[in-house]
């Protein structure tokens, strides 16, 4: 459900589910933790396919970003309606950075 | 208020999204506002989610019922279940927003999305009533749309 490349320091991560719940959200923070390790700081999270998105997902992204370490950066491409509302809910889209494209997603990061 | 046929469903994370589906198709036919739509499906799946985790506690027999109310500018959901009662208050309760925590925020996004949240429980069964209200479209959209 998960593609992860590495551009230097930058995680990239196509997450090619459309949904990111409590069945899946396991599964994808497992893959998170054996492909990241230490390998980067900064995580461009391909959402274009994620349709919905529940709380659980969302600590999935709380964690990713941890993973990054003290001065990660995480930017979102792409989240649809439903993930963007959940963003908004809980305050995260002050945290993760949101853009509509994986190429302003990647310029966010090079900031 | 019309009652849409109710859906039951095992109580597995696995099987949430049947009621996600069903909501939706059901949103669908009534024309409700998307905004809406999107804040239900939300509520919605972190309320089974709750029950399945809490209520059901890891037992593999549950169920959870869900019956969809339509109105003019109106979504009723009520989802039943047979699992541990809810602490008293608990669906209302305010807690703050923390960034950096990985879980519990799922009441707090109920509590965002949703207009009116009724909890009980009577012979056993929980009963948790939720009612969102909405712009209905004009009658002139609806045309559009069709």
């Amino acid at each position: 459900m998960t593609t992860i490349t590495f551009d230097g320091n930058m995680a990239v991560i196509k997450v090619k589910a459309g949904r990111l719940d409590a069945t899946a959200g396991p599964a994808f923070k497992a893959d998170l933790q054996s492909h990241l390790n230490g390998r980067a700081n900064r995580a461009l999270l391909d959402l274009h396919d994620v349709t919905f998105m529940d709380s659980t997902g969302l600590g999935v992204l709380v964690s990713l970003l941890k993973m990054l370490g003290k001065d990660g950066a995480l930017a979102v491409a792409g989240a649809q309606p439903s993930v963007r509302r959940l963003f908004e809910l809980t305050r995260l889209d002050t945290v993760f950075r949101l853009t509509d494209s994986v190429d302003a997603a990647r310029e966010a990061l090079s900031e | 208020m019309n009652d849409h046929p109710p859906l039951k469903i095992p109580a597995r994370l696995e099987a949430v999204a049947q009621l996600a589906d069903y909501l939706r198709a059901s949103c669908a036919d009534a024309a409700v506002a998307p905004q809406a739509a999107i804040d239900l499906e939300l509520a919605l799946v972190e309320a089974a989610n709750n029950i399945i985790l809490h209520g059901y506690a890891g037992r593999s027999d549950g169920t959870i019922g869900l019956l969809v109310r339509q109105g003019e500018g109106v979504v009723e959901l009520e989802l039943t279940d047979f699992g541990l009662p809810m602490d008293d208050g608990q669906i209302m309760m305010c807690r703050p927003f923390s960034l950096d925590d990985e879980s519990g925020r799922g009441i707090q996004i109920i509590q965002s999305c949703i207009d009116l949240i009724d909890y009980r429980r009577d012979a056993g069964v929980n009963c948790l009533a939720m009612t969102k209200f909405f712009d209905p479209p004009a009658p002139t959209d609806i045309l559009s749309a069709g």
